[in-house]
């Protein structure tokens, strides 16, 4: 058994392809008309360039209720890991991506929250290790 | 930066636009709701949920339809003045044009579909996994010819 594959459910998957490639920076891997959706996939060059995050359509009024809520309440749906965190902080904003956190050191880690445009609240982190002195 | 207040005021913005109302509400009046200029509050929820209010109004009353149209047995024209549309022929065209074929239509091919008691959410909205399957059958075709 291994994790090859992880979802984040997005409010328009036209709008969810654009702003992970455009902005994220990840690579399309996936995109395949099934029905009214599609079979999305990104992965990100920098990094384990094999697993694959799906941009799963979020039409079912439960997991829209269940996005609505975390982001109402601040929280991340998940998190991407980066190597220096107040780079990526200036090269998003300069994208025009609205941060909810600036980069902040949280004990070992430094965190900043960002708005997905698709619904989601996204933690990036610096991960111990890679702080800058 | 976004102080959670403003975040949480967006949000609150978002679903008065999804909501019908008696009165359709103007952009400026949810602006002022969200105390937020009409110029400002338009830029920083375009940034925030990738859509301008208007956008998100029109995905929301679309997506109702569509659901109007698969669960209940009303008029195609019952349905567009109950997702707040106000002429048929401006609903049906945009209908069309974004979910890509007529509210009739819709329905038609909805209904041809099998139904299994129970099942009908999956197929209304199915999660990206059960996707997978189906997909992954398309892309073998594809690599195959």
């Amino acid at each position: 058994m291994r994790i090859k594959l992880t979802s984040i459910m997005v409010d328009d998957q036209d709008k969810a392809l654009r702003f992970y490639t455009q902005v994220f920076g990840f690579v399309k891997k996936h995109d395949i008309p099934v029905g009214e959706y599609r079979w999305i996939t990104v992965v990100s060059t920098d990094g384990h360039a094999d697993v694959e995050l799906a941009l799963e359509p979020n039409a079912n009024p439960v997991g829209k209720a269940f996005q609505e809520g975390l982001f109402k309440q601040g929280i991340p749906a998940t998190a991407f890991e980066v190597d220096d965190i107040d780079r990526e902080y200036r090269r998003l904003k300069a994208l025009a991506v609205v941060f909810t956190q600036e980069p902040t050191r949280q004990g070992p880690i430094t965190i900043a929250v960002c708005a997905d445009t698709c619904g989601n609240l996204i933690q990036l982190y610096q991960p111990p290790g890679q702080q800058p002195a | 930066m976004f102080t959670n207040d403003a975040l949480v005021r967006l949000c609150r913005a978002r679903d008065a636009l999804r909501e019908v109302h008696d009165r359709t509400l103007t952009i400026d009046e949810v602006a002022r709701e969200a105390a937020m200029s009409p110029f400002h509050f338009i830029r920083r929820f375009s940034a925030v949920f990738g859509d301008t209010p208007h956008q998100i109004r029109i995905k929301a009353r679309l997506d109702r339809a569509r659901l109007l149209l698969v669960t209940g047995e009303r008029s195609v024209t019952d349905i567009c003045m109950e997702v707040g549309f106000s002429s048929h022929g401006s609903f049906s065209t945009l209908f069309a044009r974004r979910v890509g074929v007529s509210p009739s239509e819709y329905r038609r091919r909805a209904r041809s579909t099998v139904a299994v008691p129970g099942t009908a959410a999956t197929q209304l909205f199915p999660g990206c996994l059960s996707l997978m399957g189906p997909a992954f059958a398309i892309f073998e075709k594809q690599q195959h010819s």
